[in-house]
């Protein structure tokens, strides 16, 4: 991978993320009324400390320059404001607290439904038609056509209301994150059981689409016919010349995908009231609590960025083609 | 000279092969292709023989069958394709019958391929002395270092340096990657290699390189060669005798010495007229009028007869039998009767 | 040739071509299903009152909290009492709805500056196609849920404009918004390679304005692709809908399928085992956005030309 291939992507993401702090800078300061109206209308701040936010971003000043400096300034110091809603906290720890959760639950959910739904996507490509194609495509579309929470709710309906085997929603029973070893992380696998079933399904429709139809084309190239004269077996043809460029789409997809982890499964999260950045999204909505989800919007839209440098550089590790 | 070749194999022939049945013996060969409308009849009826060490050439216009004839003798046809008839003997030994699983022992241990375009017939992520290697690991069992030696060996022979063995397709040129194609077709020691257009991408310069490579690597190896082109000076330097195809059919067949200096089809003399000849003096370049033939419904007769200044009435009522002459030249065209 | 003859004459090729490509849809049988099914809950949209009572029926309690399906109540009732079969018959209107004139606005922002873009070059398509970029990689969705509230407290949340209320406005806005940006970048790639064709070339020679140029001969021949598209995009626009009512951003008083979902999430009647408030809604979603997916692709096989080149 050349330098310049590595700085132009470098300097891609660095002008997307400026745009997106713009952005989130603009969207709530460029509202009819008064900027505090919806910046500080916060009960639970004294008169003090609005005086003293309202100096410190400058609110009594001109939009821009002096606001906006004095925004990327906080912005880049990780000061994101203080949260309506819990209490005057600030923004950053209030959401530092969720991201574990959310990690585990969709980091876990990408890598199940990645292998899974490649493996089907990669076989009902490779025997196009076939049963498992038939079969399995059907699947993936249905899946890929439902939201979390219709995929979650049914679950709780069967596995949790009806057959009891799992809890309905949290992270955790009462006082079971304190119970010893091993007995914590058992109570945490029965109530991870659920919602990770539900993200994993949402995400293997896609995986296994595009997985499929990526085979497909691979199936058509000419170093698939120079493997097939060789006499190798199928299996080989299919691990070692259609499998690895197949992937190569795939790679970025997953990434990306991995970008919007911290956004996520917000529905799913919300269902099973999975203690995440989802269910802190749908709070902050609730309570109006706009730094917070400001905050919110600039974490993920920042890993989304990152996810895609990121798929960018695998890629280009990847393909000795882009290597150079 | 057979038999001096066969000796020089590194394992033994086939259980089921005849030693003393001739190397390549297809007759009466019919590889059709399924369409909406019916059946493509590509290849329909196509009978030939390949000796040891000899080099045949394989010509005709684009869409004629000659690569589909090639590629029908191990069988690497599209999904909607089927060989409807007729046999492919080696060594005695008819591969029409055989499943694909029974076809994979003689892919590339005996029939390889030099495909064209060396570019999208070499895998891009994988590194070329491995694709090399491949075979022998997979095929003859070694193991992957006297894999890789053996392909380090061959790009050797073909004149690759030693410093681009850990290259990329990519990363070689067109002619090197051509090098890289014949290196790998080599790998298992063939009886025969098919050259599928091997040139035809490459400029003139490396075009005569490849072809220098490939006329001293069957002197060496003792290969036989299948060498399909449309270039007629490439198949008069390099071929023994030269198959020209026409709809599907066998239009003309015979040493390249005899049709080339006396074309007696009317499309073997359009061609060979259609072709520049630098040597020859300035002469218009003839062109045949009319295109070819719709293969799904091909004319009752010679399926040249609508373009033949040459026909007759008999043309488009009766297929041509094919007459052999003396000389060792068999043409399929009703001018030459049904006896010689 | 009078004008009158030749207009007359287009429409009889653009009938023969309309009736020639319904009969290579009709051979699709996964596009002839997702017609099938989306007539049904067009016809639902429609006039819900065919099959249920008027939509005060449908926020009204008329049976005891929870109450299992049975023969009165063909799908049960919800926490408040309300019956399940009548809110999802309504709901199929407002969903059906918020995802016509989502997919109408996106339609139009990413035609109109799709075609600008391409059209125009330069410096104008750079800095829109940046623009679009942009969005492209933005998660849309946490910026729709930022914007949706915002807007709402912006209009203020029992405004009407137009006789629609304003939280389904801002939802239809905020999809708009959100997804424009995909439908450019198709409509301008195909706008760049038509106009190198000779007929614009032709036409420009002539002197034929630009405006005119583009709505002539330039959006006729985009036909094909923003149907094609349009078909795609409202499958993701009733997803985003649904999506944003379940989160509580829809209307309280407009049972669309997610707002019944949120009920029910919020009753916990996941917990409480009763499947028939959830199933109803749910499977209507799954089966909208299943139909417009499988005539979506089917469309996108017939029309769009890159996709055509198939083995």
């Amino acid at each position: 991978m050349s330098a310049r291939y590595l700085g132009q992507r470098l300097l891609q993401a660095i002008v997307t993320i400026a745009a997106i702090v713009l952005l989130n800078f603009l969207l709530f300061r460029l509202m009819p009324g008064s900027p505090e109206r919806i910046l500080l209308r916060n009960p639970n701040l004294s008169q003090q400390v609005v005086e003293a936010t309202r100096a410190r971003w400058g609110l009594d000043k001109p939009l821009i320059p002096d606001q906006l400096v004095s925004y990327i300034g906080s912005t880049l110091e990780g000061d994101l404001g203080y949260s309506f809603k819990f209490r005057g906290q600030p923004v950053t720890s209030v959401i530092a607290d969720r991201v574990g959760p959310t990690l585990l639950l969709v980091g876990l959910g990408e890598l199940i439904s990645a292998i899974v739904g490649i493996a089907i996507g990669a076989y009902a490509g490779w025997r196009r038609g076939g049963l498992v194609d038939r079969v399995g495509s059907g699947v993936s579309l249905v899946l890929y056509s439902m939201p979390y929470f219709v995929i979650g709710m049914p679950l709780i309906v069967i596995f949790a209301a009806g057959l009891g085997w799992f809890p309905t929603s949290g992270m955790t029973s009462v006082g079971g994150g304190d119970r010893p070893f091993p007995d914590n992380i058992i109570d945490l696998a029965r109530h991870l059981a659920l919602p990770l079933a539900t993200v994993s399904l949402g995400l293997i429709g896609q995986y296994s689409i595009l997985m499929r139809s990526s085979i497909i084309e691979t199936r058509s190239e000419d170093y698939i016919t120079t493997a097939r004269a060789k006499g190798l077996r199928d299996g080989r043809v299919l691990r070692a010349h259609a499998f690895p460029n197949a992937m190569l789409p795939m790679v970025t997809l997953i990434a990306i995908n991995l970008g919007y982890v911290i956004g996520g499964a917000i529905t799913a999260e919300i269902v099973f009231s999975w203690p995440g950045l989802g269910t802190l999204t749908v709070t902050a909505l609730q309570a109006r609590d706009y730094p917070v989800l400001q905050g919110i919007f600039l974490l993920v839209a920042v890993s989304v960025v990152v996810a895609n440098l990121a798929a960018d550089i695998i890629y280009g590790m990847l393909d000795p083609r882009v290597r150079r | 000279m057979t038999a001096e070749i066969r000796g020089r194999r590194q394992w033994p022939l086939p259980k089921q092969a005849d030693p003393s049945a001739p190397l390549l013996k297809v007759e009466n060969l019919q590889t059709h292709f399924q369409l909406g409308r019916g059946w493509v009849k590509a290849v329909d009826g196509v009978s030939f023989g390949l000796d040891d060490g000899e080099a045949l050439g394989l010509v005709g216009e684009s869409g004629c069958g000659k690569t589909t004839t090639a590629l029908s003798l191990v069988r690497l046809l599209p999904s909607n394709g089927k060989i409807r008839g007729g046999s492919v003997e080696l060594f005695g030994i008819d591969l029409v019958p055989k499943t694909d699983r029974q076809l994979d022992r003689y892919r590339w241990r005996e029939i390889s391929i030099v495909f064209q375009g060396a570019m999208n017939a070499l895998n891009p992520v994988v590194q070329v002395r491995r694709q090399i290697a491949e075979p022998v690991q997979y095929r003859l069992n070694q193991s992957e270092s006297a894999s890789l030696k053996r392909a380090d060996e061959l790009l050797d022979m073909v004149g690759i340096p030693s410093r681009r063995l850990g290259a990329y397709p990519h990363e070689l040129s067109g002619g090197m990657r051509q090098r890289a194609m014949i290196a790998m077709a080599l790998a298992c020691d063939p009886a025969i290699v098919i050259g599928d257009e091997p040139t035809t991408a490459l400029d003139a310069m490396v075009q005569a390189q490849i072809l220098v490579l490939l006329e001293q690597l069957r002197r060496d190896l003792g290969l036989s060669l299948i060498l399909i082109t449309h270039d007629l000076s490439v198949v008069a330097e390099t071929c023994d005798r030269v198959l020209v195809m026409y709809a599907g059919r066998v239009a003309e067949e015979g040493p390249v010495s005899r049709v080339f200096t006396e074309p007696r089809h009317p499309y073997t003399r359009k061609l060979l007229g259609a072709f520049p000849n630098i040597r020859s003096d300035r002469r218009t370049l003839e062109t045949i009028p009319g295109e070819p033939p719709d293969l799904v419904n091909p004319p009752a007769g010679c399926r040249f007869a609508p373009r033949c200044a040459q026909a007759m009435p008999v043309c488009s009522g009766t297929p041509p039998p094919e007459v052999s002459f003396d000389d060792g030249v068999r043409v399929a065209c009703h001018l030459f009767g049904t006896t010689a | 040739m009078s004008a009158a003859r030749a207009s007359g004459s287009r429409w009889r090729l653009r009938a023969a071509q309309l009736r020639a490509f319904a009969v290579r849809y009709a051979g699709r049988a996964d596009g002839m299903i997702g017609l099938v099914v989306l007539v049904f809950f067009g016809i639902l949209a429609l006039a819900p009152e065919l099959f249920v009572g008027p939509l005060e029926t449908a926020t009204r309690a008329s049976a005891h909290a929870f109450d299992a399906p049975s023969a009165q109540h063909l799908f049960g009732a919800d926490d408040l009492g309300r019956d399940i079969l009548n809110r999802t018959v309504h709901g199929a209107r407002i969903s059906m709805t918020i995802g016509l004139m989502a997919t109408v606005i996106t339609l139009v922002f990413g035609v109109v500056l799709g075609l600008v873009a391409g059209y125009s070059g330069g410096m104008v398509d750079n800095l829109l196609m940046r623009v679009a970029d942009f969005f492209l990689v933005l998660p849309t969705f946490v910026l729709a849920l930022i914007l949706a509230p915002v807007l709402i407290e912006v209009v203020g949340a029992d405004a009407e404009v137009m006789g629609i209320r304003a939280t389904l406005l801002v939802i239809i806005v905020v999809i708009g918004i959100t997804s424009w940006a995909a439908t450019a970048r198709i409509i301008r790639s195909q706008t760049l390679s038509l106009k190198e064709r000779m007929f614009v070339d032709r036409a420009r020679v002539v002197g034929v304005g630009p405006g005119r140029i583009i709505l002539r001969h330039i959006l006729p021949n985009v036909m094909n692709l923003i149907v094609a598209n349009a078909v795609l995009t409202f499958a993701s626009a009733v997803l985003t809908e649904t999506t944003l009512s379940f989160i509580g951003l829809g209307d309280p008083f407009q049972p669309s399928w997610g707002q019944i979902l949120n009920g029910a999430q919020d009753s916990g009647a996941a917990g409480l085992g009763a499947w028939w408030v959830i199933a109803p809604p749910a499977v209507s979603v799954v089966l909208v956005i299943l139909a417009f997916t499988l005539m979506g692709n089917a469309l996108d096989d017939l029309l769009n030309p890159k996709s055509r080149v198939r083995r």
